[in-house]
């Protein structure tokens, strides 16, 4: 039950980082707080991020950075995977999967400059 | 736990998380860092990675028909 009520206090926040409402428009508020949590709440039941494919995605990602002539890109990358090395916890490998999910194009569209 | 203790592990959190910051910049994932401290947040609290990433994608539609509806009014005005 605590477990539920932090779990929907926190998505309460994504919910104000993300969509731009105000007060008044609770009801809408109160629409995307269940919809959001019913997905978060039932996803317990999925595997959690297998680290080794983790890596091959980034090692891959890396690689095909090269491949379309983005070295600049490919070599800020690693710097950042190799300074995350220290900070690692058991937590690491399901936060890259999160951050993968959301890539978008990074080999078009990333701009080092950003 | 003492004060310097909890304080170089709250530094050594930041860093972490300005570094995930930066990859995720990185791999243009469009999340700024409170978003993305709140998303780990809830990971390293036992929320599922691919449902979040959904949750996540979902709020950003919801984001843009909520920014399209507001335009409309006000041009409507």
């Amino acid at each position: 039950m605590a477990y539920l009520a932090q779990l929907g206090a926190v998505t309460d926040e994504l919910i104000a980082a993300i969509v731009p409402l105000t007060k008044t428009e609770q009801a809408k508020l109160n629409s995307y707080h269940e919809s959001a949590l019913r997905n978060l709440k039932y996803a317990h039941h999925f595997p959690r991020a297998n680290q080794f494919e983790v890596e091959d995605h980034l090692n891959g990602l890396e690689e095909r950075f090269r491949v379309v002539g983005r070295d600049a890109l490919a070599d800020a990358f690693k710097k950042r995977l190799d300074a995350l090395e220290p900070h690692r916890n058991r937590w690491t490998p399901d936060i890259l999967h999160f951050i993968l999910e959301l890539s978008d194009q990074p080999a078009q569209k990333s701009q080092l400059s950003d | 736990m003492p004060s310097d203790e909890r304080s170089e592990k709250q530094a050594a959190a930041q860093q972490a998380v300005d570094i995930l910051h930066e990859i995720s910049t990185i791999l243009n994932c469009h999340l700024d860092r409170r978003t993305l401290s709140i998303c780990i947040s809830m990971i390293e609290n036992g929320v599922n990675p691919e449902a979040l990433a959904t949750v996540v994608k979902e709020l950003r539609k919801e984001g843009q028909e909520v920014q399209m509806q507001k335009l409309e009014a006000a041009r409507r005005r």
